[in-house]
């Protein structure tokens, strides 16, 4: 049973007599929207809650019900309480498709929102796509999803590899040098992430070298050894997840971190917390972060979710499930429906007010490839500051979303809307 | 005698009218018919792995290998040569087949865990090609880039591609040929001779039984029907990934078919059933339904040695 884990019995029951009471109808007419009056608004969320990206999804979950919580408070989606039924896409593609055949055949949800991991994400979106279904995708970075892969119905709020390696490039190569090793992940991410940074450095003239290592590396002696010998100015660590917290924590050990800086795309809270204060350093970019004294909103946003978190701050992932939730709602409000062809034309170009979008620049959804255009904070990673645990980073400086991604045409979608 | 015919005919019905009215009694239970496909594509990858260990006695711990290259082969056929999709699970069936058939020659000498290892070994070695060759595969994000298309027969279209009945019954059909074929291999003097080979190979070398050309065959069969499994695994999802060839997915192969019940031709169904199941709905009650999933196993194979079907037919003879 999909559902808000803890409200178990009473809606499995209802949802078996009604099926029971109209099943032979339903057959013979699968998906057609009913009139519903005051029934729920459904938000499928499908997140690989078990498996290796775990931490991240378990982030934006949390903030999911949460947000719908509070929009629940608020009216909720064209005046209708606000449904999630959240499920675990374990980390496996064929698990993500069936999860999403579920939601839609079965709980006839109104959208949905996921995946963490992008394969699981692609491949979602070829269901959504084929059932009509409005979908956002909060955090999976591999670019094809708003590139050459795009479709209609799907919007993505995180960037793509190529905004960060873009954001970070200059700010890099004029801190440190043009002297390049990296650090990489072997999978569809961390290479076309690598292959950016490259195509943006060798344009300012700059020399690299690097290691492509599996994704969930544990002993990164050899390849240090060999950043060693290269001695860069820079050593950009854009493994994930525990082995870039493994690579950050060997870096220290081998005391590189007195011979090179380091930096990378990403470096997510929920990593920086769980490494040595030593490895709590470096330049990175952040999709968003809680200390934004110049946007009023942000201030509110954190003040409200943060008890909720036991006293910690909201980070980047938190950020994502928001933002896609009140996308969607803002969506269906412009279109004044929920049909999916609707709501994706509403959300072209629709400037986020910013107590949605919490950042200072204008984001929105771009029509060209559906990519959100959001801020990239570049900056540097620190231990715990003055501002509490959380405080880790200080931003040095943000760019704008379009200066990252450059033109949609240059993405390679070309959005191919349903007859 | 007549008693075992007429029992076992009666299994037959029953199982071919729940699977043959699956899309009128599954929503009133909560499920939804894709739930169904899967449950039926993943039946038989366990009922064609059965036969090598339920039916010849020998334990393959790489038959993702095989699963996902029927998956690859089907959905790399269809995205690169073109959009059919019988041709693409025939070609799908024919790529893990082959490879199994071509790997089976390395293995046919090894026994017992070394058989286990080196078919673990095949199945990594898959995974890594999958994963690492990302421009022809699609890497760890997996091949995109192909649907299922609908069958024209001349005389009328299936629309598989639209209807999910529709695709429920183009796995149904498959299914039923594919464990048809299978039972008449069973019936057949080869068939024997595999159960010879899995009572005492010893002994059945002593007949005069060429056991490495035998052990090499029902490999290979296994395999391609496995295979078949996959291409259909591809269809379901419209995808294939690296997953797919992964050794969990030969963990999970060997989960349904021991749960099930190794010794029995439907068990692995009936394992399925469970397997499938327990994932769906558990997963959505407790982020820890792993747990659950891994009890039952544990539960089945202390109580029930021979699974669940295994139990039943037992309960039943006595």
């Amino acid at each position: 049973m999909s559902q808000l884990i803890g409200t178990g019995h009473t809606r499995r029951r209802g949802l078996l007599q009604a099926t029971a009471a109209i099943g032979g109808l339903q057959l013979a007419s699968p998906f057609i929207i009913k009139a519903r009056g005051e029934t729920p608004v459904k938000i499928g969320f499908i997140d690989p809650i078990t498996g290796s990206l775990s931490a991240l999804a378990v982030t934006e979950v949390e903030s999911a019900k949460w947000t719908v919580e509070q929009m629940n408070k608020n009216g909720g989606i064209l005046g209708r309480p606000v449904e999630l039924l959240i499920e675990d896409s374990a980390n496996d593609t064929g698990t993500g498709v069936q999860k999403a055949h579920k939601l839609i055949e079965r709980d006839n949800v109104d959208m949905i929102l996921g995946d963490v991991n992008s394969g699981i994400a692609y491949a979602i979106m070829g269901v959504t796509a084929e059932k009509r279904v409005f979908h956002i995708v909060p955090g999976g970075h591999t670019d094809p999803i708003t590139g050459k892969d795009c479709k209609w119905n799907t919007f993505r709020t995180c960037n793509t590899t190529a905004m960060d390696a873009a954001a970070m490039t200059k700010t890099l190569v004029s801190k440190f040098g043009k002297k390049w090793f990296f650090v990489t992940p072997d999978y569809a991410y961390g290479q076309t992430l690598q292959a950016n940074f490259v195509r943006n450095l060798e344009a300012l003239g700059g020399t690299w070298q690097g290691d492509m290592l599996p994704i969930a590396n544990s002993d990164f002696s050899a390849t240090l050894i060999k950043a060693k010998g290269y001695k860069p100015d820079v050593l950009l660590n854009l493994m994930g997840g525990s082995a870039q917290i493994n690579c950050m924590k060997q870096f220290i050990q081998f005391g590189l971190n007195k011979q090179m800086a380091l930096g990378g795309a990403l470096y997510e809270i929920e990593s920086v917390r769980s490494v040595p204060k030593e490895a709590q350093s470096g330049w990175f970019a952040m999709e968003w972060y809680w200390n934004q004294p110049s946007v009023p909103a942000v201030k509110k946003f954190v003040d409200a979710i943060s008890p909720v978190l036991g006293g910690k701050m909201p980070t980047a992932r938190h950020w994502m499930a928001y933002v896609s939730l009140h996308a969607a709602r803002l969506a269906a409000e412009k279109a004044k429906s929920l049909d999916a062809v609707k709501m994706a034309h509403a959300l072209e170009d629709l400037e986020l007010p910013p107590e949605v979008s919490l950042m200072p620049g204008k984001v929105r959804y771009r029509a060209g490839d559906h990519q959100l255009m959001s801020d990239i904070y570049v900056g540097e990673m620190h231990p715990p500051g003055p501002g509490g645990a959380d405080d880790l980073f200080t931003i040095g400086q943000t760019v704008t979303g379009e200066d990252a991604a450059g033109p949609a045409e240059a993405t390679g979608c070309k959005i191919a809307w349903p007859a | 005698m007549n008693e075992n015919f007429l029992s076992r005919h009666r299994q037959l019905l029953i199982v071919w009218a729940l699977l043959l009215t699956v899309p009128f009694w599954l929503p009133m239970l909560g499920g939804y018919t894709a739930l169904a496909g899967r449950v039926v594509v993943f039946a038989l990858a366990a009922m064609s792995f059965n036969l090598l260990l339920g039916f010849t006695g020998i334990m393959s711990f790489g038959h993702a290998a095989y699963f996902g290259l029927g998956a690859y082969g089907c959905g790399l056929f269809m995205k690169f040569v073109t959009a059919s999709t019988l041709l693409g699970v025939l070609a799908g069936t024919l790529v893990g087949g082959i490879a199994g058939t071509l790997f089976g020659l390395l293995l046919v000498r090894r026994r017992g865990v070394y058989f286990a290892m080196v078919t673990i070994a095949f199945g990594q070695v898959c995974f890594y090609i999958a994963y690492k060759w990302d421009e022809f595969t699609g890497g760890y994000d997996g091949l995109r880039g192909f649907a299922r298309a609908p069958i024209d027969f001349g005389i009328f279209k299936l629309d598989i591609a639209a209807s999910n009945n529709a695709f429920y019954y183009f796995v149904v059909a498959i299914f039923g040929l594919a464990v048809g074929l299978q039972a008449l291999i069973l019936k057949s003097p080869f068939g024997r001779t595999m159960l010879a080979i899995r009572e005492n190979e010893r002994r059945a070398r002593f007949l005069g039984i060429p056991i490495e050309k035998h052990i090499w065959l029902a490999f290979s069969i296994s395999c391609f029907f496995t295979a078949l499994a996959g291409s259909l695994y591809a269809l379901l999802n419209n995808f294939a990934d690296p997953l797919g060839l992964n050794y969990i997915m030969s963990g999970n192969i060997v989960m349904i078919t021991v749960m099930g019940g190794m010794r029995t031709f439907w068990g692995p169904l009936v394992g399925a059933v469970l397997f499938v199941a327990l994932q769906d709905y558990v997963s959505s009650m407790t982020t820890n339904w792993m747990f659950f999933v891994g009890l039952t196993f544990v539960a089945v194979v202390l109580f029930f040695p021979r699974g669940l079907m295994g139990m039943l037919q037992k309960r039943a003879g006595t």
